[in-house]
């Protein structure tokens, strides 16, 4: 790890030479992770990889067969299993809400527990829904009365709910459908860019793992740790064949996930909106609308949207009907035209770059 | 005068309702039995329910007792517990309360095991203690199938209390026994429906009860 601020700083939680065996089969082999403070770090791995073992032990909902686990450099087996459970917030893949208490009872559940009054548990309640992007009307309603996606909101904000530094999420976006998954993604970012708590996030999705993490921990069949890293270094250097397969073919494409496109040039529009070749930019409120060909007009491919990465940029361009990408400002009003040889030409001095060679 | 006009003639005579042997007596009397069983029953079975369908541990001997239980007939075991402890309450008492235990532990012991296992797990993660996912999750939950257990156990135990009759009790039973004794046919037939009425209406009452206590949510 390069990031010397979290060399720096204790870690919240970690494993040392942790090892959970279910009579001879072992499910997690020898685990040794520290895991960074206020960051986001997931366990990504296939099926029975001893991703959601690793992630049930640190609050106990799985006792290590050996080796220890110290939350915030205490072990974690120092206070009674419940008031641990307690101390961290827990979000599953199925919501795992209880179906006899409204909404609002639901997520003051640990409060309550911990001996907050009614009153005030239900307040904090309403106001973490409205953190959650939560409609408070809803807070009367019960579990049945809900879409997936806004359960696994009230999930989250009654994980959020016990006020702990710490956060595990067993897939908790896996169980709801891509768009929804989505959204949750995008709102889970943007708590955690006001909350920074530490967030363990177990998922079996690679893409999903990039796009969350700070840090991705790449579990192997068997409960090994195959590699732990940042999403860049990890898609950059797979530590084996295993990691290398995993994350896949597209981890060129995902790569570019992390590299600006700040060097690639937008061609500017003329006044007739720039004839390219035989191909026609139709603006309408200054905003793109297509493509016009021999009178024609064709929808537009993807966006690039000014400060988005290279992937965007090689998006915009691979979509475009005429493969001239599009630029646009973030109110959505074309900035210019990309040409791919310019972003094949920025992925190259990326490269470079990265490897510290000049061209 | 058929057998109809003869019981409603008995259902109307003077004295029949009130007084020594009238029927409000009986009906009390038969409730008054009724009640003791099913607590009794009720203080065995409940807690083994709870802790069988918590831990998982001792289904299959559950199981086996229930149908066991349920297979034995009760006017047999009246009649060896009245050898065996003598005439009194607690010989009937005894084997009716074995007749309960059976559908009140079915009820509980499955009424618990049915709650969503993820939602056991979910309390757990949440820092419940096993006492408390038991009385704030699973036994709200569980009032549905628990419920139908001692609706259950209630309409066996008010159906056959009148046996207690046999080794000279009250109750309902008492017009029975007696009228089979003199051959009184509309006194018998007295009897059988006052036990359906009294069976139907503690049923009604009991769902009343359960509407009342399940939770919103789960309706």
């Amino acid at each position: 790890m390069k990031d010397t601020d979290v060399l720096d700083s204790p870690n919240a939680i970690e494993f040392k030479s942790v090892t959970k065996k279910y009579g001879d089969v072992v499910a997690v082999d020898n685990l040794n992770l520290s895991i960074p403070r206020g960051k986001i770090t997931v366990f990504v791995g296939p099926s029975g990889c001893g991703k959601t073992t690793s992630l049930r032990m640190i609050n106990r909902m799985v006792e290590h067969t050996s080796g220890e686990i110290l939350v915030n450099g205490e072990p974690n087996t120092a206070q009674e299993p419940h008031k641990l459970r307690r101390s961290m917030g827990y979000v599953l893949q199925q919501a795992g809400l209880m179906p006899h208490r409204t909404i609002v009872d639901n997520i003051a559940t640990v409060p309550r527990l911990n001996g907050t009054s009614a009153k005030s548990a239900r307040t904090e309640a309403l106001q973490l829904m409205e953190t959650v992007g939560l409609d408070t009307s809803l807070a009367k309603r019960y579990p049945a009365q809900l879409s997936g996606g806004q359960a696994q909101r009230v999930g989250v904000a009654r994980a959020l709910a016990s006020n702990s530094s710490i956060l595990l999420m067993d897939e908790p976006f896996s169980a709801v459908d891509p768009v929804v998954r989505q959204d949750l993604q995008k709102e889970l970012l943007r708590l955690q860019s006001e909350l920074q708590r530490t967030i363990i996030f177990v998922t079996h999705d690679i893409d999903e793992a990039v796009l969350l993490g700070d840090y991705v921990a790449v579990f192997a069949v068997g409960g090994r740790l195959a590699q732990f890293g940042t999403p860049e270094e990890i898609l950059r250097e797979p530590a084996d064949d295993f990691v290398a397969s995993f994350v896949g073919r597209d981890r060129g494409m995902r790569r570019l996930t992390f590299a600006g496109a700040s060097d690639v040039k937008i061609h500017p529009l003329t006044s007739q909106h720039t004839p390219w070749q035989q191909w026609e930019l139709k603006v309408e409120d200054g905003k793109p609308a297509g493509w016009i060909i021999d009178g024609r007009t064709i929808p537009g491919g993807s966006l690039f949207v000014e400060g988005g990465t290279l992937r965007d940029a090689l998006d915009s361009v691979l979509s475009s009907p005429s493969g001239v990408g599009v630029a646009v400002d973030r109110n959505g009003k074309v900035l210019g035209l990309l040409k791919s040889e310019d972003v094949l030409a920025a992925t190259e001095a990326e490269r470079h770059r990265r490897y510290g060679v000049n061209a | 005068m058929n057998i109809f006009d003869k019981t409603w003639a008995w259902f109307t005579a003077d004295g029949a309702w009130t007084g020594a042997g009238g029927i409000f007596q009986r009906v009390a009397e038969h409730l008054g039995y009724s009640a003791l069983i099913l607590l009794i029953a009720a203080v065995i079975a409940v807690p083994i329910g709870l802790m069988v369908g918590h831990t998982g541990r001792g289904e299959n001997v559950v199981v086996a007792i229930t149908g066991a239980l349920r297979a034995l007939p009760t006017l047999g075991l009246l009649t060896l517990f009245a050898l065996w402890l003598g005439l009194g309450l607690v010989a009937p008492i005894a084997a009716l309360v074995i007749l309960a235990i059976a559908p009140l532990l079915a009820g509980v012991y499955s009424g618990i095991a049915a709650v969503d296992k993820v939602t056991v797990d979910a309390a757990r993660a949440q820092g419940m203690t096993e006492s408390q996912i038991l009385r704030k999750v699973e036994l709200p939950l569980a009032l549905p199938l628990i419920f139908g257990g001692i609706r259950n156990a209630a309409l066996q135990v008010i159906a056959t209390v009148t046996v207690v009759a046999y080794i000279n009790l009250g109750g309902l039973g008492r017009y029975l026994i007696d009228g089979l004794a003199v051959r009184d046919y509309p006194r018998m037939v007295a009897a059988v429906v006052l036990v359906a009425l009294l069976a139907l209406i503690v049923d009604a009452l009991l769902a009343l009860l359960q509407r009342a206590l399940t939770p919103r949510g789960t309706r």
